[in-house]
């Protein structure tokens, strides 16, 4: 007889698709044979996982179509199943599995659509939090701005693709209108941003790009400037940083701030 | 909670339900989709001011050998705090082995081993968020050979041994008694009827297995006439609760859950009617 611990070990098997003889001699059979009563269990874990990367990479989907969509979800569910209960946040691994995929091999773009859908589905179940905002900025002397680590805003990030992926994005939505995306018309840099009520994100040049990108990695604000101006010298730091102030891609989580709030009145 | 009937609230309703307020006894949520920072969970906080709420979990694994994972069981505990439902569920089964998660409520063997199992981690569970939880029964598509108690015998000891109560989903009767094999009146015989806190009412679809039948717990239609028959005699026997109309595929126009729902709450003012005229 199995213990209950190799009994769930080899249901684990069982259900990741191997043979699991033991398993299926201490299921009762019937009419309905051990075997067939089994892979209701297989098909619900599958069919229910599939459904769940379906909802977060819904623009994926839309593009291959349901069936293509199914049969490379399953692949990749057999591969890499949750490690927690929460399926928002189940799929990390998506966009790279679709990137190695071979029957998708003809649409080249389609992994930088599943990293966009992706950083979507983080930005909308991220936390709401505090943004930086020009006031912030107004209440420290100069000197401290420049030396201001920064940080993005939960769920912020930026991704940059060799596809114009933005323009693909929007025409595989319900309801979008039925054009056609040229591929040869670049490549593309995001910003995807929480919003109050959903996810979004919008266009940035390639220099905000890559001061985003230094933000991101914590750099302070005249590190992250400087990278800008590397890659373009026509970089303008006064307008790009009140961009994304305005858009509050900026968080207002560095201790100097802590400090001001903790003296304010 | 009071004896009424209420609705499983789901995502394609969640905006309707905020914005109408339609009258339900109460709404039922899934703990696992509440648990990051999405907007939906500032919606359902809202709500609150107007309905009551019980708090469903489908991840906790209260069966799993390994016991309850830490981070998940903190997460919950934490959306209890936060929303501070009536009622707090999960069922008896397990979905997590080995690190992965299955997102199914995987089957159990009915045995001491397996009892003492469920037994530490419900009270684990009912310790950390310091309340009695509910249990449910799950829908079952096979049977162990090794089991030695029948589900509602170990649903017993489980109360009795850890003070939990029980959620009775009578669908899930109907399911696992026609999958089994089972008389559906015989499982209901014998229960703690003071630890029944809440019943589930859903739909099932019929499938072929290998050119039998059997019915999958899929939430996917209205509740069946069957169900519905059954929840006649759950009622005669253990009397009104708490009863929930759950809707997961296939979700239709809310009117429609709240249709189900208002004839649960009619078969439990009629129960609760001749409890009236009796005493």
């Amino acid at each position: 007889m199995l213990g209950l611990r190799d009994l769930q070990a080899a249901f684990a098997g069982m259900v990741k698709g191997e043979d699991q003889p033991r398993l299926e001699a201490a299921v009762v059979g019937d009419a309905i044979p051990a075997a067939a009563r089994l892979r209701v269990y297989r098909h619900h874990v599958e069919q229910s996982l599939v459904a769940a990367l379906a909802a977060t990479f819904s623009a994926v989907q839309a593009i291959v179509g349901e069936d293509f969509f199914r049969a490379m979800a399953r692949c990749y569910v057999a591969g890499d199943l949750p490690r927690q209960p929460v399926l928002a946040e189940y799929g990390a691994g998506f966009p790279a599995f679709v990137a190695g995929y071979e029957p998708s091999a003809s649409l080249p773009y389609l992994a930088d659509v599943a990293r966009l859908d992706w950083a979507l589905n983080l930005a909308f179940h991220s936390p709401a939090a505090n943004h930086l905002t020009v006031a912030d900025l107004s209440s420290l002397p100069a000197e401290r701005v420049a030396e201001l680590p920064l940080a993005l805003a939960p769920g912020a990030a930026v991704l940059h693709s060799s596809y114009p992926i933005d323009r693909i994005w929007q025409v595989s939505q319900p309801g979008a209108a039925d054009e056609t995306v040229d591929l040869g018309a670049g490549g593309v840099n995001l910003l995807v941003l929480r919003r109050e009520d959903d996810a979004a994100f919008v266009r940035v040049s390639d220099a905000e790009g890559a001061f985003l990108s230094a933000a991101g990695r914590g750099e302070t604000l005249e590190e992250a400037a400087e990278v800008g101006f590397r890659t373009d010298g026509a970089f303008d730091l006064s307008t790009t940083f009140t961009r994304l102030l305005a858009l509050k891609a900026i968080a207002a989580t560095q201790h100097h701030f802590a400090e001001r709030v903790e003296k304010a009145p | 909670m009071r004896a009424v009937a209420g609705i499983g609230l789901r995502a394609p309703h969640l905006a309707e339900v905020a914005h109408d307020r339609p009258a339900t006894g109460f709404l039922e949520v899934h703990a696992e989709n509440y648990l990051t920072g999405s907007p939906a969970l500032r919606t359902v906080e809202r709500a609150r001011a107007d309905y009551e709420f019980s708090l469903h979990a489908v991840g906790l694994s209260l069966g799993s050998v390994e016991g309850i994972d830490d981070t998940h069981l903190e997460r919950v505990a934490a959306l209890a705090e936060r929303l501070a439902p009536a009622l707090i569920s999960d069922h008896l089964a397990w979905s997590a082995s080995g690190g992965r998660y299955f997102n199914d409520l995987l089957p159990l063997p009915y045995s001491e081993e397996a009892l003492d199992v469920v037994v530490r981690n419900v009270q684990r569970l009912q310790d950390r968020l310091k309340r009695q939880v509910l249990v449910e029964n799950p829908s079952c598509y096979l049977g162990f050979a090794q089991s030695t108690l029948s589900e509602p015998a170990f649903l017993g000891e489980l109360v009795r041994r850890s003070g939990c109560g029980l959620l009775l989903d009578v669908n899930n009767i109907v399911v696992t008694a026609h999958n089994l094999g089972l008389d559906p009146a015989a499982w209901l015989a014998d229960l703690p009827a003071s630890a029944i806190g809440e019943y589930h009412l859903a739909g099932h679809a019929v499938n072929d297995a290998d050119g039998a039948p059997i019915l999958i717990d899929d939430h996917g239609s209205r509740v069946s006439g069957e169900v519905w028959s059954l929840f006649d005699a759950v009622l005669d026997r253990y009397g009104p609760r708490p009863t929930l109309v759950e809707w997961d595929t296939d979700i239709p126009a809310l009117g429609i859950l709240l249709e189900e729902a208002a004839r649960a709450d009619h078969a439990l003012e009629v129960r609760a009617g001749a409890d009236a005229r009796a005493a």
